[in-house]
């Protein structure tokens, strides 16, 4: 690529060069002065020049020029409100204009303290109003959705939110309604605003219009931190700020790290906070007492009674693993049971191959890529959502995205030679392929088709597997490098020990918890293991823990306690538990890490871990395979794909405001499969396999191909392999 | 200077809405003249008429031609603005009612300049008879195979006046809201569907068959060198004789409203003329010696606009006028930019107290500068339509409004009248903004 010509801009007296074309507001940002702006935010599309605000003078023009629409043209001269008294006093008339009709309700506004048109009217705005009239009052607020409340009053018209639904998730829920003065904010026919990234329209909201339910007269600037850290709910790892409020989270917020997330959040990450407040959170050890269930003991107890079990157990252990745990309690956990109980034998969710580590790249590169191929049937919202808005952003610049069905079947497809698509990633020097399917080896055959299209050989090339455990791969590489031994897989389980929430709410956990003699869970609800467990020890939440995470790109990304567990957190019990067992596990993350980190991660300090992580650089690694031919599918019909939806686990189903956005029970049919049973969107349907039948609506979605349903598991019973839809 | 009929030749001799009667008149006999050339030599025959815009801007139409980006890989598109919503406006209507197949034939020639197979007319959404004459006409010359490989597709609009701005017709167009786009990229560079795109007036493209009858030479001998060529004036309000009148360029407004509009009704005295459609600050009286052309009039500090008069008699009230004129802009205006949504709210709120008789000298200094920090400031000209017409009576007539304040109340009385001015007085009823109880 040839480097942009540079032009040189006059802002204010103060000449900058920047590269030909960038946005004037960015150009004086470079010469290091404000233009102040409102309907304005690039990560939105194209400006739409609506609020006013960025009015600046340009030599040449005889009207004032909206600066956010206007780009750096060589020798382009222009006066901001700085030092043109005409462009001052059209900043001065926007403000005044917003003002006429916006009630000056900042002190019990939730915005009041950190709102854009609070600041820019100190700083800009008339000192006092020329405006006698009664102000616009409207009927407020309007649940815009069970998270979202809209007031229409404060609502300046910047079109941010309504460009965001429109340009950026594409859901087209949130528009304008009405002309002139009478416009309004609005969903189609008042429905509410159901979809995975709604939440994002409250963080561009530049005034108190859009606000959330969850956050609403819950605090105020002065009274909270903000503490940096990630989100642990999903692969992606977005990076996010936490609202703390007197010890207790009180919001999520995005924080922008360009390659990862974009400033963008998903619902599930946004509102899903409040499961830390759930009724059934367990803040004590639990023991199981014959004819009464679990009784609460103290810590004391607790740590005797899991010494007694492990020791019980003579070393025939199994570990059930979450994949949501930390790097280091992984390892503490790994040094815990392999090094001091010689208990080497562990369940993860899934498989995690180190083998894509040579096509690293930033998820960003989705969006720059010209060429990209999804592989699997699964939708990649529900598995990786962030990853969906890439890929829109992808196909908006102009870039061909493909899905190609069924994985397997076509990773083989693409690395034959006479492949037309697969010639075409051959060729490509900006080529994504993203895998979103359980099968795959946990990116291993992704990684093999890969190296076969020649991607070692192109930087700008890469693959992304979309796992379904938020740390699978930390928690994986960090139990792998706790010890060096090697055991049996016992036949008889002594003791199975599940860790966390997203293990205990395993199904394929709980065949084994019936199969072993003792249980050890850690969980946070009460209703994950009341029924099975013999022991189980309080759990804490990704908010809740200092430490890293790796997310699906292989970053190592750092996590801070945004909020103090009820409990004492895992490695604080791992700690004590270790040394009854003669191995020496570091309460702290920070030692933890230094441990690990002098293993697998090159020694990086762990203050060094970075609050806008960086991308580890590509390394070589084993040489995968290709998946081999599959059997032939049995039976006739069509094939089912399960799976785990977005707003599900354990978690969220302890959020109430995220209820409304839970999977419907639906099956989704391509548009030929519906025709040739005669089946429409909304239609009741049945869905049997083997005599096995379950009622469900039928949906046609554009997105699927023929031949394959889908079923949100929770809705999709024990139906499995290839199944029949009929009316 | 008599009348000269370019536009509406022979309509009133034949129906000219059969594409026989057209074509016994010489009709698309151009379109295949124009064919035939390149389309270099077509924009430069275009750019020597300098036919300037009839839709008000008056920017020249080859010239605009010339900057279509022809040169794309992308389809260009032809639009044909008829969506005519500036109240006083009324010659594209009558264009599209009886010469429908001039309207035709320019767009096969305007489409063979900028090298396009996509045409568009997007007409007024109330314009019901004159989209079924327009459509019927293009379907007679899609049967008659005059359209080659041009695709003509007659679209109605929803009602909107802002859909009359070229940038937010093309989003209407394209499905979306009807709201202007920033300027630049201009539509000749990024129009329809982000493509290169000319967009002009009914009376513009209507034009160009005579533009190739007549040679550029020929024409630029009719009306005046600044602004050649004939253009339909609507002329509305008090006058004896109000409809349209097809003139040259620079006939002088006298002569139109004396000698071919039969003078001021009911033997009145004149007041003010609004010279080009009801956005464009107003003439005196004593203003009217003026010839009819784009730079006669700009130097006498208005607008030729759409070339639509109306005209005012001593009866009226020009604060009344204003609140008439204001109302329609707020509710036209389509809520994109803050100080045209929110100002013009304001100006009627004003404008309604001074016009009862209950403000002050305080309200007065005040309308004039709220309508001085919506003029220039806002994202198209709606902004400076609404107020242009307010400051223009507001100086003019100063002394009315003063009175309003002094008296309490109009000086004319009650005797006041604006019917007829801008359109029947039962429509443009104050359409309140939304006010749900709190």
């Amino acid at each position: 690529m040839s480097s942009p010509e540079l032009v040189t801009v006059t802002v204010d007296g103060r000449e900058v060069q920047v590269p030909k074309g960038t946005g004037l507001v960015e150009t004086a940002l470079a010469a290091g002065i404000e233009i102040p702006v409102f309907c304005y935010e690039p990560r939105l599309g194209d400006p739409i020049g609506a609020c006013r605000m960025c009015l600046v003078e340009v030599e040449g023009l005889p009207k004032l020029q909206a600066g956010c629409t206007m780009s750096a043209t060589d020798g382009l001269k222009v006066r901001t409100a700085q030092t043109s008294a005409k462009a001052a006093d059209g900043q001065s008339a926007t403000l005044e204009f917003i003002l006429v009709n916006h009630p000056l309700d900042c002190p019990v506004c939730d915005k009041g303290g950190e709102c854009p048109l609070q600041d820019l009217t100190f700083r800009w705005g008339p000192g006092n109003t020329r405006m006698e009239f009664d102000k616009r009052t409207l009927e407020k607020p309007i649940p815009v959705s069970p998270t979202i409340a809209l007031d229409r009053e404060r609502c300046i018209l910047c079109y941010r939110c309504t460009r965001f639904s429109e340009g950026v998730s594409e859901d087209g829920q949130l528009v304008a309604e009405n002309r002139g003065a009478s416009s309004v904010i609005a969903t189609f026919d008042d429905r509410p605003y159901r979809a995975p990234f709604s939440g994002n329209v409250i963080e561009l909201c530049p005034v108190g219009a859009l606000t959330s339910t969850q956050y609403r007269f819950e605090g105020r600037p002065w009274e909270i931190q903000n503490v940096p850290t990630v989100c642990g709910l999903c692969p992606v790892g977005c990076n996010t700020a936490v609202t703390v409020r007197e010890g207790k989270v009180k919001r999520v917020l995005s924080r922008n790290h360009p390659e990862v997330d974009e400033g963008w959040l998903c619902d599930k990450g946004r509102f899903g906070f409040s499961h830390l407040y759930a009724g059934d959170r367990i803040a004590d050890p639990l023991r199981r007492v014959r004819q009464r269930g679990l009784e609460e003991v103290s810590w004391d107890d607790a740590l005797d009674d899991a010494e007694r079990l492990l020791r019980e157990s003579e070393g025939r252990i199994v570990t059930a693993l979450s994949g949501s745990e930390t790097v280091e309690q992984a390892y503490a956990l790994g040094r815990l049971l392999r090094s001091g109980l010689g208990a080497h034998t562990a369940v993860l969710p899934e498989e995690t191959s180190p083998a894509l580590d040579a096509f690293r790249l930033p998820l960003s590169a989705i969006r720059d890529a010209e060429l990209v191929v999804v592989l699997g049937d699964e939708p990649v919202a529900e598995r990786a959502p962030i990853v969906e808005l890439w890929l829109k952003a992808a196909r908006r610049n102009g870039a061909e995205v493909h899905h190609a069905g069924d994985a397997l079947e076509s990773c083989r497809r693409l690395s034959r030679a006479k492949d037309e698509l697969g010639n075409r990633l051959r060729e490509s020097d900006r080529a994504v392929l993203i895998w979103s399917s359980e099968e795959g080896a946990g990116g291993a055959h992704l990684a093999a088709l890969a190296r076969e299209l020649g991607f070692p050989d192109r930087p700008g090339c890469g693959a992304f597997h979309l796992p379904r455990t938020a740390n699978g791969r930390g928690v994986a590489d960090a139990w792998a490098a706790s010890d060096d031994g090697e055991g049996e897989t016992p036949e008889k389980i002594g003791l199975l020990v599940v860790s966390g929430d997203e293990a205990a709410a395993d199904p394929n956990v709980r065949v084994l918890a019936e199969r072993a003699e003792r249980v050890l869970v850690t969980s946070m609800f009460h209703g994950l293991a009341a029924g099975w467990a013999d022991l189980v020890l309080p759990g804490t939440s990704y908010l809740e823990r200092d430490g890293t995470y790796v997310n699906l790109e292989g970053r190592l990304q750092r996590l801070r306690r945004a909020s103090i567990p009820p409990a004492p957190d895992e490695l604080a019990w791992i700690s004590r538990l270790a040394e009854r067992f003669g191995v020496e596990v570091d309460p702290f993350p920070s030692a933890v890490f230094s441990e690990l980190s002098a293993k697998i991660y090159d020694g990086l300090p762990f203050g060094e871990v970075g609050e806008h992580a960086p991308l580890r650089t590509r390394s070589e690694a084993p040489a995968p395979q290709l998946p081999e031919e599959p059997p032939a599918p049995k039976g006739e019909g069509l094939r089912l794909i399960r799976y785990k939806a977005l707003f599900s686990g354990p978690a969220i189903e302890r959020v109430p405001e995220l209820q409304f956005q839970r999977p419907e029970p639906e099956v989704e049919l391509s548009g030929k499969d519906a025709e040739a049973r005669r089946i429409a969107s909304g239609d009741t349907v049945q869905v049997s396999h083997n005599g096995h039948s379950i009622e469900l609506r039928a949906r046609v979605s554009r997105g699927l191909r023929p031949g394959v349903v889908r079923i949100a598991s929770e809705h999709a019973g024990d139906l499995g392999g290839m199944v029949e839809v009929s009316a | 200077m008599p009348a000269r009929s370019m536009l509406l030749a022979g309509a009133d001799e034949r129906d000219l809405t059969k594409l026989a009667e057209y074509q016994a008149i010489g009709g698309y006999a151009q379109a295949s003249r124009a064919r035939a050339m390149t389309s270099d030599d077509l924009i430069a025959e275009l750019q020597g008429a300098n036919l300037r815009g009839r839709g008000g801007a008056g920017f020249p139409m080859g010239r605009k031609a010339s900057l279509v980006d022809r040169k794309s890989p992308k389809p260009k598109y032809l639009v044909v603005n008829a969506d005519e919503s500036e109240p006083g406006a009324f010659k594209d209507r009558e264009v599209m009612a009886r010469a429908p197949h001039r309207l035709i034939e320019g767009c096969l020639i305007a489409a063979h300049a900028i090298e396009s197979q996509e045409v568009f007319i997007y007409i007024r959404g109330e314009y019901l008879t004159e989209y079924e004459i327009l459509a019927k006409a293009v379907e007679q010359a899609r049967k008659a195979e005059i359209l080659g490989d041009v695709n003509v597709v007659v679209y109605r609009g929803a009602g909107a006046y802002i859909c009359g701005e070229e940038t937010a017709l093309l989003e209407s167009l394209e499905g979306k809201r009807g709201q202007p786009r920033p300027r630049p990229p201009f539509p000749p560079v990024q129009g329809l569907y982000m493509s290169p795109t000319e967009i002009n007036n009914v009376c513009t493209i209507a034009t160009l068959p005579a533009i190739l009858e007549l040679g550029p030479e020929g024409f630029t001998n009719i009306g005046t060198p600044g602004s050649p060529g004939t253009v339909i004036f609507s002329v509305s309000g008090n006058v004896e004789k109000p409809g349209n009148y097809e003139l040259e360029l620079g006939t002088s407004m006298r002569e139109l409203l004396y000698t071919h509009a039969g003078g001021i009704a009911g033997g009145r005295q004149l007041k003010a003329v609004i010279p080009g459609g009801s956005s464009v600050p107003a003439l005196t009286a004593r203003q009217i010696d003026v010839p009819l052309d784009f730079d006669s009039i700009g130097a006498i500090g208005t607008f030729f606009g759409a070339a639509s008069l109306i005209v005012v008699d001593d009866r009226c009230c020009m604060v009344q006028l204003a609140l008439r004129s204001t109302k329609f802009y707020m509710h036209e205006s389509c809520g994109r930019c803050t100080p045209c949504r929110e100002g013009t709210r304001w100006v009627v709120q004003l404008l309604e107290r001074i016009e009862a008789g209950d403000g002050t000298t305080a309200d007065l200094e005040l309308l004039r500068k709220v309508c001085d920090r919506i003029e220039g400031k806002s994202l198209c000209a709606l902004g400076d339509f609404a107020v242009w017409p307010v400051q223009s009576y507001f100086d003019k007539w100063h002394d009315e409004w003063v009175a309003h304040v002094e008296q309490g109340g109009c000086p004319l009385g009650g005797e006041s009248s604006i019917e007829g001015i801008f359109a029947p007085s039962d429509q443009h009823t104050h359409s309140p903004v939304a006010t749900v109880p709190a």
